[in-house]
């Protein structure tokens, strides 16, 4: 009886759902042997040659483009990065004054209070209340 | 749907579909209001606006250095940060932005000794607080595992680590990179920042027919089947295409550390000549791994849990993707509500010392 059910379920299902079923059953096993390939050794080394490869050529053609723009004495990447180093050089000096000011003036704050008798507090009322205004001015705005 | 009606919805469903691929870069990620807090070189610090803040201590995100942390915040009614904001705590998010050739000497060091900390600081003094939560997600994680093993007396007193790779000697990528063969120095001065797309490639290829067949032949069912999902396809793909170049001394130090040496759980990184010891991570710790997760697979995450000294650690395994658990569309009603449970049971405004929960739940 069960199987006549069985049957009857099979015979049920349209052409159009079988070639689904069978498609998706052949994508999973596609899936599942594309994810075996390259998890290999094998596939590993190809993957590290490969890299290797892409990284040379790119160094070559950077190079000679490189080499072209300077010969018509106009600035490349190189150019442009050195100058963007110097910059990243000085914002990074800056942040540590920046760092070393904020802690003055902390220490200052927290002497006047103590001063003046009053309890220390940090920041904002309780850090809790309000909308976005900080405790302590943007430094992004800065 | 009949053959026949399958056909007569083909061409129409052809364009429709085009249009979604052709227009997935428009989409709006990252769309909840923020502030600008700090910024410095490539990083920013952002707060989030909220006018609901509950809860004293506030969170800071860390995302990957690959990928933008745009996930967080991926789309209205679908985003972490709007969760969080609604229940109450104050966001901030750490942005490592697009760092360029001018920052090949970034390395895992600047970001963790300088970025990291330095924001951890701005939160602190933004907010008022002494105290803050620390989020990290993927290698985000495990910027803040290497913060929390190397500065003992931090400020961090909750962490939560989402998919985060700790012990990496059974994972794809070890078997891809930890050969002789694969010279990363070699890689890191070829290129001064590694191009995003080509981490993003390496990343498709650990799944290759779901990454670059199955997710689109999907997406083709469900608009012939009129129901496309548009926003949360282009969303997803506008965020998995948005890959920002890998600073090279990162680069190197991610893959010589973490996978060629494995250093972390054996306990031999140092940053800034001092050594980064997990067991002294003492902080209360969300530990949130996802069992198709191939990229951080739960067992490269599971050793955590030996290494830390926490009284207080709770590890939550649910079924899902690395990055599908916590943003795909039923992350919202089942993986975010535990984290928020978590976390505002241990953001309350007077401390009772690191590890009151004192217990360990698997």
């Amino acid at each position: 009886m069960q199987q006549g059910e069985e049957m009857a379920d099979e015979r049920r299902s349209s052409p159009t759902e079988d070639v689904r079923r069978l498609y998706e059953e052949a994508e999973n096993r596609t899936a599942l042997a594309f994810e075996d390939l390259v998890s290999r050794g094998s596939f590993g080394e190809l993957l590290a040659r490969t890299t290797e490869n892409v990284v040379a050529l790119t160094k070559i053609a950077t190079d000679v483009f490189d080499l072209t723009l300077r010969n018509l004495r106009l600035a490349g990447r190189q150019d442009v990065t050195r100058l963007a180093r110097q910059l990243a050089r000085t914002e990074d000096k800056l942040e540590l004054v920046l760092q070393e000011v904020e802690r003055l003036a902390d220490e200052l704050e927290a002497e006047g209070r103590s001063g003046a008798g009053r309890p220390s507090r940090r920041g904002s009322a309780d850090g809790l209340t309000g909308g976005a205004a900080p405790a302590r001015s943007a430094r992004g705005a800065r | 749907m009949n053959l026949v009606e399958q056909l007569s919805r083909a061409p129409a469903a052809a364009i429709e579909f085009a249009n979604i691929l052709l227009t997935q870069d428009d989409a709006k990620v990252g769309a909840t209001p923020k502030d600008v807090v700090w910024t410095h070189r490539k990083t920013t610090l952002y707060r989030y606006r909220s006018d609901r803040r509950r809860h004293p201590v506030p969170v800071l995100l860390v995302f990957a250095l690959i990928n933008r942390p745009d996930i967080f915040d991926l789309r209205p009614g679908n985003s972490f940060v709007e969760f969080l904001l609604d229940q109450g705590f104050d966001v901030f998010l750490i942005d490592w932005g697009y760092p360029e050739e001018e920052d090949a000497d970034f390395g895992l060091e600047e970001y963790i000794c300088d970025e990291l900390q330095w924001g951890i600081r701005e939160v602190l003094r933004t907010s008022g607080e002494d105290q803050l939560t620390l989020l990290g997600w993927c290698i985000g994680g495990t910027l803040c595992l290497l913060y929390g093993g190397w500065l003992q007396d931090n400020p961090v007193r909750n962490m939560v680590l989402l998919t985060t790779p700790v012990d990496t000697t059974s994972s794809l990528y070890s078997t891809w990179v930890r050969r002789d063969s694969f010279d990363v120095e070699y890689v890191a001065a070829g290129y001064k920042a590694i191009p995003g797309q080509a981490i993003d490639w390496a990343n498709k290829l650990m799944k290759p027919v779901t990454n670059y067949w199955t997710t689109y032949r999907r997406l083709w069912e469900g608009v012939l089947a009129g129901e496309p999902r548009r926003d949360a396809f282009q969303a997803m793909a506008h965020w998995v295409a948005d890959n920002p170049p890998f600073p090279a001394a990162a680069y190197r130090d991610w893959i010589t550390w973490m996978y060629k040496e494995n250093r972390l759980v054996q306990g031999r990184l140092r940053l800034r000549r001092r050594r980064v010891d997990l067991g002294r991570i003492d902080q209360s710790l969300l530990i949130v791994t996802a069992g198709a997760d191939h990229i951080a697979p739960p067992r490269g995450t599971r050793p955590l849990l030996d290494l830390v000294c926490s009284d207080d650690v709770t590890w939550i395994d649910r079924p899902g993707g690395h990055i599908g658990l916590m943003a795909g569309s039923k992350a919202r009603s089942e993986i975010w509500p535990e984290i928020a449970q978590w976390l505002q049971e241990r953001s309350q405004a007077t401390r009772e010392g690191r590890g009151s929960g004192n217990h360990r739940t698997e």
